[in-house]
């Protein structure tokens, strides 16, 4: 099969369109545009990673210069969880600007992730912010719209498209080669900013990368190249349909509103709305009653406590918990821990599934709206959506669960039973077992969890692909020459 | 004639279609806004009711010593969220609006954040500010693009031209048409948000429906300015949306950009690491060099002496004390970076109409980086107070049921700070008389 006629039609279409004296000062400035996108989110990301890095390094060593203590006095001292972004977070922030970027984790209590950028901003916050996938996701699909929407419109207005069809040129290969000659502009742009992302990719991480990194970046490419194809399979079939190329624009930018605007927003809203998630109090005061339910293990008088320690003495068969071989206090902290942290594990879930549920609205819109569908793969990739920061703030809670349980683990075993008086020095243990906590270590997801997790937008751009397939089919079936 | 233009106006599918999409949609924003209030009473009311028996129970544990119970007692501050809340709920979804605070260090309570779905956050509210800010916008460009150059490209114009003496007055009545159409919706849409949302109509709500009315006027003027340029349809429309791009997507997301990079906030993880250290450090200090510290800052108490036992409450407190005193340093340092971002910010935007009309309603409505400053700096105050009530209580060992708990209630913060009209007002009103000066200059040159 020959694109010999295909090819014409893309070239002069390319030509047309670089006729218009706008489109070279556009794509300039999208160009300075991307070169300032690559620019802060490079910047973005190599401050966030200085700092995380420091604090994390610096409270590490705190950790380790602790003198010889009480273990639970460590339990107490803490850590601190510090959320790393990963290399692709650099093109797409996501909801990083949201996430709460420290945790300190310490005994018997789960804190909030605090201090996200969000929280530190003014409401200008919620425009949104710069970056290379806020160019190509958003401002893309619009500069194609606006060179592509008089594609066919133009031509049929001037009475051109009678001429191109009467000498044999079929509306198969009008349509593709009109097709190939929008890609062909938006390339001049894509290409070299691709490039431009891998150099500063690699350089930034000393041309050392994983192949796991290499992946998430060739499917972010990959994506972001169908994504923009779907826009200007988008615009010529709208500018063949419409009568008039006013007609074919204003219907364009109306779909760019509807994708872009209004419909992530109102789906969000409208999740939201129908399943309204509990405040912060009302969900503590939650697991502190159901606590109580289970027993306190700082209520003196709790009957579950009390039980435990009954049966412990009448297995070691000694009057007084001060006599038990074992530090009692450590096995009564550890039991205290399991149970709080297994009734915060059970209302975090159900709290994660209201999310989840919010969130389904605007994930089955996907499907409607490629949009949404790039988003969250780019998003999923970069390690900045919605799972991966429960990730984090999972495995921060996995962290603290076990340091919290290994210093029950030495008291129970190194600090003495024996009742203390007021003006006993207090019991300690050696420095060298801090080292026993390992350091907090973050791990991303890897390339296949991804999908895995965002098979729903994987399979809604596989749709999108066919959908506009089979569109074009009717199209060339169905479309008359004026 | 007025009527007649009317008439056509109003009888044309778009604009019937384009004036019920957005009633619609700024009923639902009214939904959205009344589900927030009702949502902000039942978190102020669940804070009242949680903090009454949080107390009860405590007090009923630890009767016999007031120093562990003051250890676990929490006690709520509400920062106030007043009815025009609803209409821009601005940053009051990220941050709370109620902190609970033991008296304990203050600094690793202070900046706890709310329970959040980050996605919502991301996607943002569809509040009513959203709606004015990003849709009239829309709607009016709609309305206005093909004004003159349609009739030019139909050829209708040369009939107007010759049955009206004075065309710069027909096109006057043009925009008069579309701008009275608009304005009344939005005066319905705020009249419903009153009465929905129970609003008073106080200087707030005045100023909020101003600064609507003068935005809504801002689009009016780009589009009069565009118009008075007299290029074809599409021209229009492709520049007139570039513009609405420009102003409240690219512009905002630069400046954004900018000002975070500007001032990135290292100090945030500085400060939570400091304040941990200098309170656990205290453990394996000397006692009585502690409690010295302890004494400057506070010299009332330097009566209380260290008690000879291995704990005692007085030193228990003074480490407290000290995680917060040893990272003065570090919260000021951020206290002022964050007043730096807010101050550019503010700055910044009086250039950009958009962003300005955003902040502004979100200023009125108390739901700003501002306004969450004021608050962080109550619950200081709050939290001193607290703390200043109870130390010496505990230090003389009082006995707990002797404490008058019932005046421990949920307190409120009311943000008070004024409107400053000529702020307000003035950026807006400067960008509408130069555009519509420079359109009026257009028409009469072109001599149409």
């Amino acid at each position: 099969m020959s694109l010999h006629n295909e090819i014409l039609i893309a070239k002069h279409l390319n030509k047309a369109i670089f006729k218009n004296r706008a489109v070279p000062i556009i794509i300039i400035f999208i160009g300075i545009l991307l070169l300032y996108a690559t620019f802060s989110g490079w910047k973005n990301y190599t401050n966030q990673k200085e700092t995380s890095e420091k604090y994390q390094h610096e409270s590490r060593e705190d950790w380790l210069n602790n003198p010889d203590k009480n273990p639970h006095r460590m339990a107490h001292y803490g850590n601190f969880a510090f959320r790393k972004s990963t290399s692709l977070s650099m093109f797409e922030y996501g909801m990083e600007p949201f996430f709460g970027n420290a945790i300190f984790l310490e005994a018997h209590k789960q804190n909030s992730a605090n201090f996200s950028e969000a929280g530190f901003s003014s409401s200008m916050m919620r425009f949104g912010e710069i970056s290379i996938a806020m160019v190509l996701q958003i401002l893309f699909p619009l500069l194609i719209f606006f060179i592509g929407f008089n594609a066919i419109a133009t031509e049929r207005e001037n009475g051109t498209l009678k001429l191109l069809l009467s000498q044999g040129v079929s509306w198969k290969q009008i349509l593709l080669g009109k097709t190939l000659g929008i890609a062909s502009v938006i390339m001049i742009l894509f290409i070299p900013i691709i490039l431009v992302l891998l150099l500063v990719w690699m350089l930034l991480q000393n041309f050392t990368v994983s192949a796991d990194e290499i992946l998430k970046m060739m499917l972010f490419i990959l994506f972001h190249f169908i994504y923009l194809l779907f826009f200007c399979v988008i615009a010529v079939l709208i500018s063949a349909a419409s009568k008039t190329s006013k007609n074919a624009l204003v219907s364009l930018i109306g779909i760019w509103l509807l994708f872009t605007i209004i419909l992530p927003r109102t789906t969000q809203s409208i999740g939201a709305y129908v399943y309204q998630a509990p405040s912060k109090i009302e969900f503590n005061s939650a697991i502190e009653k159901d606590i109580l339910k289970q027993g306190d293990s700082h209520n003196p008088n709790d009957l579950h406590y009390k039980a435990i320690k009954d049966s412990l003495l009448s297995v070691y068969k000694v009057d007084s918990v001060q006599k038990l071989p074992f530090n009692y206090s450590g096995f009564i902290m550890t039991e205290g821990e399991k149970i709080s942290s297994t009734i915060y594990n059970k209302h975090l879930d159900t709290l994660l599934q209201v999310y989840a549920k919010q969130n389904s609205f605007s994930k089955a819109v996907s499907f409607i709206n490629p949009y949404i569908a790039i988003k969250n793969i780019s998003m999923g990739l970069s390690n900045t959506d919605y799972d991966s920061y429960i990730n984090f703030q999972k495995q921060a809670e996995t962290y603290r669960y076990d340091m919290a349980q290994k210093m029950n683990a030495l008291q129970i075993k190194y600090i003495s039973n024996k009742k203390q008086n007021p003006t006993d020095t207090p019991q300690t243990i050696n420095k060298n077992y801090w080292a026993d906590v390992q350091e907090f270590q973050y791990e991303p997801k890897d390339v296949f969890t991804i999908l895995k997790n965002e098979l729903l937008s994987i399979i809604s751009i596989a749709l999108w692909i066919g959908i506009l397939l089979f569109l074009i089919k009717i199209a060339y079936k169905n479309l008359k020459a004026i | 004639m007025l009527v007649l233009l009317f008439k056509n106006f109003i009888r044309s599918r778009g604009t019937k279609i384009g004036l019920l999409f957005l009633f619609l949609i700024c009923f639902i924003s009214l939904l959205i806004g009344k589900q927030f209030q009702e949502k902000q009473a039942k978190n102020v009311q669940e804070a009242i009711l949680y903090q009454k028996e949080h107390i009860a129970k405590n007090v009923n544990f630890h009767q016999d010593d007031l120093g562990l119970l003051l250890y676990y007692l929490k006690f709520s501050l509400v920062n106030k969220s007043f009815p025009v809340n609803s209409l821009a709920i601005g940053q009051r979804d990220v941050n709370p609006s109620i902190q609970t605070v033991t008296i304990r260090g203050l600094e690793g309570q202070k900046y706890d954040a709310e329970l959040n779905n980050p996605n919502n956050l991301l996607l943002g509210n569809i509040d009513f500010s959203f709606v004015l800010i990003y849709l009239f916008p829309l709607l009016i460009i709609a309305f206005s693009y093909n004004l003159i150059s349609e009739e030019k490209e139909s050829g209708t114009w040369k009939i107007v031209v010759t049955q009206s003496q004075n065309t710069f007055l027909y096109i006057l009545k043009l925009f008069y048409i579309r701008i009275l159409s608009l304005t009344l919706l939005l005066t319905i849409v705020l009249a419903i948000a009153a009465f929905l949302l129970n609003i008073p109509l106080n200087i707030s709500f005045l100023t909020f429906y101003g600064i609507s009315v003068l935005y809504l006027l801002f689009w009016f003027a780009i589009c009069f300015f565009l118009v008075s340029l007299q290029m074809n349809s599409n021209f229009n429309a492709v520049i007139l949306l570039t513009t609405w791009l420009f102003l409240i997507i690219i512009l905002p997301a630069l400046i954004n950009t900018y000002i975070v990079n500007k001032y990135p906030i290292p100090e945030a993880l500085e400060l939570t690491v400091k304040q941990r250290n200098a309170y656990h450090e205290k453990w394996d200090m000397d006692k009585q060099e502690t409690l010295d510290k302890f004494y400057t800052h506070y010299p009332q108490f330097k009566n209380y002496l260290l008690p000879d036992k291995e704990f005692s409450w007085l030193w228990y407190y003074a480490m407290q004390q000290m995680g917060d005193d040893e990272s003065a340093k570090e919260s000021r340092d951020l206290e002022s970076k964050l007043e730096q971002r807010n101050q550019s910010s503010q700055q910044i935007t009086q250039f950009i109409p958009t962003l300005h009309a955003q902040m502004q309603l979100n200023e009125i409505a108390r739901a700003n980086l501002g306004n969450q400053l004021l608050f962080l700096k109550e619950t200081k105050q709050f939290h001193e107070k607290l703390r200043l009530h109870f130390y010496p209580k505990i230090f003389d060992d009082e006995a707990v049921n002797k404490q008058k708990w019932d005046n421990f209630k949920v307190e409120t913060f009311t943000d008070k700070s004024k409107i400053n009209l000529k702020k307000t007002f003035l950026p807006l009103v400067v960008f509408n008389f130069i555009l519509l000066f420079l359109g009026w200059l257009n028409f009469r040159r072109k001599n149409i």
